[in-house]
Formats: structure tokens, C-alpha cells, sequence
């Protein structure tokens, strides 16, 4: 059990269910409770329709649901900034911005408008995700890792206190893939924010994870266990076989 | 390079093309071949020449055709403007509350068949012959399909656009500034396109069957020309009418294309 203070999200009772009282009312989600600590990566798995996505966006406020989200102890229902979402679609950046406009807007909404505040904030966060130059670049100008590293680096510059991922490197080939998911655990390792990834992808899981839960239909949890592989994560790492076995057999069960 | 030639031809072609429909005019002007009329059917080129150059210097009525177009334009954009903000208003407001989206679809569907200048009558008996009622048609012209457009825009925005405003914190107003609208772009662009060229026809057809003595505009004066049989000034107008037309069409209308949804890469 975590220790009250060290946990940033808490959710109690969750339930959700899709065309509620028609032929074909779902139940998504029965009954999901999940704590969360703070600086945590948290990777879902779960095969498809098991309530992942569905889990994701009711945290961060999108859908209506039963039950509670608590964030340090407040309850949310609505989107809010301490709660950002990285989308699998590469179209999540505003095609009518560039990279800086699309990273300083959100700012600039939430009350920064100091430019040298928000110049700063744009270097460095661009920096973190490797695409210092590209400022002035429209989104059609980039690569679908480029615009997800974007989707990144907006999601940091807020500097919420969790970033939740929607399998965001889902659609991008395996190279790039492997490439944005070692960036993504250099940035988790130095910055202070919680992470939650939804994955279908084991390796991803194992390598991004503190901790990973593995979910099956209606969002009921049947692995939850600690990542206590040294990191970086390969293959050849001490223990990933055994992980990589008890996780597979959990998604096919 | 290979654009340029393209571009090249494409010019050639249509300098090609006017010079050779140019040829044919002046050759039928000459020949008389129209008979009797055949001066007035057909003008000579240096006639209408001579009169698009008189049209401006001494005009009709001591007035020069300036000053027609001068009236027609500011009532033209008075139209424009009026019928783009509501366009806009009307279409804001459907995206807000359902019961408003239904009955603006409504009245969407009936007013944009009407035909402005069918409307004349009735609005002539309310507002009797005052400039006012050419504004109003211009509006009639250019809001319908406007706020047709700027709604289908509204609908296809992809949710993801949506969700990612939402996501950083916009709700109501500010998600229609900041994302509704620029989101549409595309569509609000391809409406003022539609509306212009409405607007553009509806303000000349209604000055042709009423001219307000007191704002005169292109198409009293063209309706004067034909009055008066002066045609080769009445052809040397309907060349300025197309003038102006070209020029909003490609000095206005596709700025703001450039300047937007090209720009952006939504559109080729």
C-alpha cells in the first residue's frame, strides 16, 4: 500500500459503461480502483477492449464515469492541465501553428505570457526531445516521431503533474520506435512528473515501467507488480525473459 | 523547372486564346456582317477602348465611373461584412446548443435558395428605395452559404483537434477561437469564395432593377449605358466588372489562402 503522501492519483470505484441501457450497453470498466505514487511510470497492458484507452481518458476528464479520480487527495472530473495527454495520433499538434506556437499556446492560455518565460521554456523543452531548431517548422514540415517528440516536449512545458500516454509511439516503425522510447526514459529518469503509458507492446512496457499492470476486459487488474530490472532495460537483462513470460501469459491467457 | 514550363504554357495559352477571341471580335466588327446593327451588337475594339477610357474620364451624368464603383463597393463591403459576422455568429452559436443548430439549419436550407432578387419586391415595400436594401441583399448573398460552410468546417474538425484544446485547458469561447475556428479554415475560406461571388452578382443585378439616386452604383450604371444605347460603354462596364471581380478573386481571396491554409499544408 502506498503512503498517503506519496500518492498523486487515486482512483476509487471506477465504472464506466458505453450506450447505457441499449442492446449494446458495454460495461468498459467495473469497479477499477488504482493508486498511483508519485514520479512513477506506470505501463498498461492489456489486450484490445479491455478498457486501457477508456481508463486513460476518464483520468484525464474526457469521458463521464462512476466513481472518483483523485488527484493529491482532490477529486477531477473535468480536463485539466495538471493532467496532459499525449495522443497516438500524430495529427494532436495544431497544423496552424509551428512547433514553438503550438508549444507556447497552452501556455500562453494558462496564464504565461512572459516572453522570455515562454522562449526559455520552449528551448528547453525542445532540447529534452532532441529537436532544438525546428522552432519555426509547421507540423505537415515533420516526420510522425518529430511531431510525436512535439506532443512531448507541449505535454512537458506544462509541467503537469502527471503525463498520460496513449500508446503515442503505436504507429511509428520499430526503429524510431526504439529511439523515442529510450529518450522517453532518459526524460522520465530526470524529470519530477508522473508518468501513465498504455501499451500493447511488452518490451515497451518492460523497458519504460517502474512498475506495470496488466488488465483484462473490464479493466480489472490481474498483474500489478514493481519493474526492479536495472535499467536500461535490454533483452539480455537479468530477469526481462522471466517478466516478458509472466506478462504474455497474462495478455493470452 | 518543371513547374515553370507548366506555368509558362498555361499563359501562353490563355494570352493565345483571348488574342484569338479578340481577332474574331474585331474581324466581325469591321466586316458588318451583323447587318444593320452590326455597330451596335458589335462594337469596334478601339470603340469600347475609347469608352472604358471615357467611362472614367467624363462618365455619365457628370459623374465618372469611379464614383459608381466607389458607391457600389462600400455598400459591397458594408453586405460582406454584416453577412460574415453573422455568418459567423450564427454559426457559433449552432455549435453550442443543439435546439439553435436545428432550426439555423433550417433556416439555412430555405434562405439559401431564395434568389435575392426575388426578395426585392418585399423588401423594397419594408425598406422602401434606399441603399439599405442593397446592403441588405448583399447580406442575403453572402451569409447563407457562408454560415453553410463555416458549420460543415465546425463539423469535420477531427476530434482529436478538440480533445488536445480541451486537454490544455479551453472550454467554451476560447475552444471556438482557439481551435474551432482556425480548425475550419479550409471551409471558411471556400465560403467566402462562394459568398463573394454571390454577393458580387446579387449587388449588381439589384442595382440594375432599382438604382438608388442618392448611392449609384456599377450596375445603374450599365442599366444607363443600355438606356442610352451606348454600347460600347456598356461592354467597356461589364469589362470592369470582371476586373474587379479578378481582383478580389486573386488578390484578396487568394492572399488569404497563401497566407493560411497553404501555408499550413491543409491545402494543396
Amino acid at each position: 500500500m502506498i503512503e498517503k503522501e506519496n500518492c498523486i492519483l487515486e482512483i476509487r470505484n471506477m465504472s464506466k459503461v458505453f450506450d447505457a441501457d441499449t442492446e449494446t450497453e458495454k460495461d468498459v470498466l467495473k469497479n477499477v480502483n488504482l493508486t498511483v505514487s508519485k514520479n512513477e511510470f506506470l505501463c498498461v497492458l492489456g489486450p484490445s477492449g479491455c478498457g486501457k484507452t477508456t481508463l486513460l481518458r476518464c483520468i484525464a476528464g474526457f469521458e463521464n464515469y462512476d466513481g472518483s479520480v483523485l488527484i493529491n487527495g482532490a477529486e477531477r472530473r473535468r480536463p485539466g492541465i495538471d493532467r496532459v495527454m499525449v495522443f497516438q495520433d500524430f495529427n494532436q499538434l495544431f497544423p496552424w501553428k509551428t512547433v514553438e506556437k503550438n508549444i507556447q499556446y497552452p501556455l500562453k492560455i494558462n496564464g504565461i505570457h512572459n516572453k522570455e518565460e515562454l522562449n526559455n521554456r520552449t528551448r528547453e523543452v525542445l532540447a529534452k526531445v532532441k529537436l532544438s531548431g525546428h522552432e519555426k517548422f509547421y507540423p505537415y514540415q515533420l516526420s510522425g516521431g518529430m511531431k510525436q517528440r512535439v506532443a512531448i516536449a507541449k505535454a512537458l512545458a506544462l509541467k503537469p503533474e502527471i503525463i498520460l500516454m496513449d500508446e503515442p509511439f503505436a504507429a511509428l516503425d520499430a526503429m524510431t520506435r526504439n529511439e523515442l522510447q529510450s529518450e522517453l526514459l532518459r526524460i522520465s529518469t530526470q524529470e519530477k512528473c508522473t508518468f501513465i503509458f498504455i501499451t500493447h507492446n511488452i518490451q515497451e512496457a518492460i523497458v519504460l515501467g517502474t512498475r506495470i499492470i496488466v488488465l483484462a476486459q473490464h479493466g480489472k487488474i490481474i498483474i500489478d507488480e514493481e519493474n526492479k530490472i536495472t535499467r536500461p532495460v535490454t533483452p539480455a537483462s537479468k530477469g526481462y525473459g522471466e517478466m516478458w513470460e509472466r506478462m504474455h501469459e497474462a495478455l493470452y491467457q | 523547372m518543371e513547374q515553370k514550363k507548366r506555368s509558362l504554357q498555361a499563359i501562353t495559352a490563355r494570352v493565345l486564346f483571348i488574342a484569338a477571341i479578340m481577332c474574331i471580335w474585331e474581324y466581325v466588327a469591321k466586316s458588318g456582317m451583323m447587318g444593320r446593327n452590326s455597330a451596335l451588337i458589335f462594337p469596334s475594339l478601339e470603340a469600347i477602348g475609347f469608352a472604358f477610357i471615357k467611362n472614367f474620364t467624363s462618365g455619365f451624368a457628370g459623374a465618372s465611373l469611379w464614383i459608381y464603383i466607389g458607391n457600389s463597393m462600400k455598400l459591397l463591403f458594408e453586405g460582406l461584412l454584416i453577412g460574415i459576422v453573422l455568418a459567423f455568429v450564427l454559426s457559433g452559436l449552432s455549435m453550442m446548443s443543439s435546439i439553435f443548430y436545428d432550426i439555423c439549419n433550417l433556416v439555412i436550407s430555405v434562405c439559401d435558395l431564395l434568389p435575392g432578387v426575388a426578395l426585392l419586391p418585399v423588401v423594397i415595400i419594408i425598406f422602401g428605395v434606399k441603399p439599405g436594401v442593397i446592403v441588405f441583399l448583399v447580406v442575403h448573398a453572402v451569409l447563407w452559404p457562408m454560415a453553410r460552410n463555416v458549420l460543415d468546417g465546425f463539423l469535420a474538425i477531427p476530434n482529436i483537434y478538440i480533445e488536445a484544446g480541451m486537454n490544455m485547458g479551453l472550454k467554451g469561447a476560447s475552444l471556438l477561437f482557439g481551435v474551432y475556428l482556425p480548425a475550419a479554415t479550409s471551409y471558411i475560406v471556400s465560403g467566402l469564395k462562394v459568398g463573394w461571388a454571390r454577393a458580387w452578382r446579387g449587388l449588381i443585378s439589384a442595382e440594375m432593377i432599382f438604382g438608388v439616386a442618392s448611392c449609384p452604383g456599377i450596375g445603374l450604371f450599365i442599366n444607363q449605358m443600355r438606356t442610352n444605347m451606348n454600347n460600347a460603354e456598356m461592354y467597356a462596364t461589364l469589362i470592369v466588372i470582371i476586373i474587379i471581380g479578378l481582383l478580389v478573386q486573386y488578390g484578396v481571396l487568394s492572399t488569404i489562402e497563401k497566407c493560411t491554409v497553404k501555408k499550413w499544408g491543409i491545402s494543396k
